[in-house]
């Protein structure tokens, strides 16, 4: 009796669920709404002010937008993310594949130490990105005791400028920032390559292909919709990258490393200029949002039942 | 030397845990007073309190604010720890202070303390002084402290100034201007040390140890209205001289391309414990930890003197320090934050620390201050400048940083490098 009215109850609360979905939506909707759409909101508010750390004075007014889309060294700021940004993120793919390719090769023969080499990876995706910074800075360093230096010079190799020669100074922000982000595009390849059928591989190997002609026909096809989503996620991740940034080299030399999301932290925190800021954090999320898109047009479609 | 410093870490650590069980959990790492106290404030701190790195510091600092809580029962006092990012801190106790969530009691960085005062957010601290103890301070403290209403909004407890140090051994003279100093650094890489260094990466201290160089030529950032001037008139030439020494220092390999990455002080003891260092500009505070770090026969092998000017008889060295503000609406927790500066940092911290105070009457007070170094800190404080008090300093800071990096690593010339800098100063300027 009991068991028949609960089965019975069940599916109508379902349904009534299933009608009217605002119910259990309602919840998600303001959590959403409190803790990422009304700061959005009010960073474009910010944006068409003069609001500033340092006045109370605040009013409405475009010379802030004016002033920033004016200012001489937005454009080199915006080649410095541009490089910083694709660089990192062909990196951080090529070497997470390498890995990952590695890790299943590993296991397929069975060898030992796979889930130490994947811990290991990991690590290093576990560290803040303070931490990161400075650990790199350390071994950057270019003082007689520097860590990477100090072994160039018992190779008998000339010391290099890690930090004080402008172009060098991205090519070390860029490797410290890979070696951090590997690991988390090792995870989403990793997965992806355990969900391809293994028979693809083995009528691969019956028809006489090699390692590179699986590669090629087999896993990237395989891989386009887990390559696609990472590029959005590590993309956006990069973007938003000052952390690492901030403590290996503060944006220097001069402003050789000062990546948009850093820029926009000095507006704020040493301009003081809180609609600065805010006009610049706009100017990231729409690069964000449209690279999102742009990738996203790349998507494979479901295809249509017949 | 790296042993060393590990293991005055480890004994920082030992300490620690040796002390606050001594003083039978009165003071942890982030609470000095019984955990149950019925009333309790809250102070944010920098390094310089009982969960210091160094120590030494962070022994004594144990001791006084366990004696401190010990003469006020019924108080907890709530730590909180800044980090060593002094302006996204400051900034952002600013925003915490005008929102009403700012701590009850905290250290202000005396560069920025203008901002606080001009954003109504620091309680008058004038009951709490006498007015000796107001007109005992040095000129510039007392005027630093005073808003336009004639009350003080804050306590500038320590006072601190760059010097020139050597290793004695390596440079046996003190260099008296600019060329004499260029003269010893190529002298002392003959000798296998790194020439001169000093701060050139993206900080403060990058800027405030330049400064020193420009000043001394009787160059001005601001007027009297606090509008950035630095790149007009005779301005501009004192700057760009000024500039074109530190590129030269450069160029010529009087200092190593590095110095456009060092953004620490902690850089130069670290060059010292190394042994590579022969030259640096530093603060007065790293004698002590020079004496702390070295072993004594290294130790004795360093000294300091007034940083060169352009000539010998033009001087200049940056002023800065702490100061102590309040922010509470309570007034018991504004008078607990007074006490704080009084019975713990004005005096006693300075000791301390052999941080030099910023009122005459405790250099006769403390015998730390009565030897030699300390004296002869103390003679140089008058020729002394702190940063001006004008909300477009930071962004000037900001500037001259950028300007250095892009001058130092032979991106711009300092003629572009300047009028980049200023273009950008006067846009903020106009923003305000």
């Amino acid at each position: 009796m009991g068991a028949a009215q609960r089965r019975v109850a069940g599916p109508s609360l379902a349904r009534r669920l299933e009608a009217n979905p605002f119910t259990w939506l309602v919840p998600v909707a303001v959590m959403l709404g409190v803790f990422y759409l009304y700061p959005i909101l009010d960073v474009f508010r910010l944006g068409l002010t003069n609001a500033s750390l340092v006045s109370s004075d605040e009013r409405y007014t475009i010379v802030t937008l004016q002033a920033m889309f004016e200012n001489p060294a937005l454009l080199d700021i915006l080649k410095t993310t541009a490089v910083f940004t694709i660089a990192s993120v062909v990196g951080q793919q090529v070497f997470g594949l390498a890995i990952a390719l590695l890790v299943m090769r590993g296991e397929r023969r069975k060898l030992k130490g796979m889930v130490a080499l994947r811990t290991l990876v990991l690590v290093a995706w576990v560290i803040p990105g303070i931490a990161n910074g400075l650990i790199w800075q350390m071994l950057f360093s270019e003082a007689p005791f520097g860590a990477i230096n100090s072994v160039l010079r018992m190779m008998h190799v000339s010391p290099v400028a890690w930090l004080s020669d402008p172009n060098i100074a991205m090519l070390s922000a860029v490797i410290s920032n890979v070696w951090r982000g590997t690991a988390f595009s090792m995870i989403v390849f990793y997965a992806a390559l355990k969900a391809i059928d293994p028979t693809l591989y083995e009528a691969a190997s019956v028809d006489g292909a090699g390692h590179l002609q699986k590669l090629r026909f087999i896993t990237l096809p395989q891989l386009r919709a887990a390559i696609l989503v990472n590029s959005i996620l590590v993309t956006i991740q990069t973007l938003n990258t000052f952390d690492a940034i901030i403590s290996l080299t503060g944006g220097g030399p001069g402003r050789a490393t000062e990546v948009l999301s850093l820029f926009t932290f000095n507006t704020v925190f040493r301009n003081y200029d809180l609609a600065g800021g805010s006009v610049l954090s706009v100017l990231m999320l729409v690069i964000s949002l449209v690279l999102a898109l742009f990738y996203a047009s790349f998507m494979p479609r479901r295809e249509v039942s017949e | 030397m790296r042993l060393r410093l590990v293991t005055a870490l480890l004994a920082s650590a030992a300490a620690f845990v040796a002390v606050s069980a001594h003083a039978d959990n009165l003071v942890t790492k982030d609470r000095v007073g019984p955990a149950d106290a019925p009333k309790s404030f809250t102070l944010r701190l920098t390094n310089d309190g009982p969960t210091s790195t160094d120590p030494v510091w962070a022994e004594g600092y144990q001791k006084l604010f366990s004696e401190f809580i010990q003469r006020h029962p019924g108080w907890r006092i709530d730590l909180e720890r800044m980090s060593d990012n002094i302006g996204q801190e400051q900034a952002r106790m600013l925003e915490q202070a005008k929102s009403g969530n700012g701590p009850d009691c905290a250290a202000v960085d005396s560069f920025v303390l203008a901002l606080f005062k001009g954003a109504n957010v620091l309680k008058p601290l004038d009951e709490y002084f006498t007015k000796e103890e107001v007109a005992d301070l040095f000129p510039f403290i007392r005027e630093g402290i005073t808003g336009p209403d004639g009350k003080i909004y804050a306590w500038w407890w320590n006072t601190d100034l760059r010097v020139l140090y050597r290793n004695k051994e390596i440079v046996p003279d003190a260099p008296k201007d600019w060329a004499e100093l260029k003269a010893a650094a190529l002298a002392s890489k003959e000798k296998g040390s790194e020439g001169v260094l000093f701060n050139g990466g993206r900080w403060e201290g990058t800027t405030f140890d330049w400064l020193a160089n420009f000043w001394a030529q009787g160059g001005k950032l601001v007027d009297d209205k606090g509008k950035p001037i630095f790149a007009e008139g005779e301005n501009r030439e004192k700057f760009l001289k000024a500039v074109n020494y530190f590129k030269d220092l450069v160029d010529s390999g009087a200092a190593p391309k590095r110095v456009a990455t060092i953004v620490n002080y902690d850089e130069f003891n670290a060059a010292a414990a190394a042994g590579t260092a022969a030259l640096f500009i530093g603060g007065n505070w790293q004698y002590g930890q020079l004496k702390n770090t070295l072993e004594p026969e290294e130790f004795a092998k360093w000294t300091f003197s007034e940083i060169p000017g352009p000539t010998a008889d033009q001087r200049s060295t940056g002023t800065g320090g702490w100061t102590f503000g309040a922010f509470s609406n309570d007034p018991e927790k504004v008078a607990m934050c007074a006490a704080v500066i009084k019975e713990i940092y004005a005096g006693p911290g300075n000791a301390l620390q052999q941080q030099l105070p910023t009122a005459a009457a405790l250099y006769g007070k403390y015998d730390v201050f009565k030897t030699e170094a300390n004296e002869t800190f103390a003679k140089a404080l008058v020729n002394g400048q702190a940063r001006p008090g004008v909300p477009i300093y930071p962004e000037i800071s900001n500037q001259i940083q950028i300007m250095m990096g892009d001058v130092l690593s032979g991106t711009k010339t300092p003629e572009a490098a300047l009028d980049a800098a200023n273009t950008a100063v006067q846009a903020a300027f106009a923003r305000l």
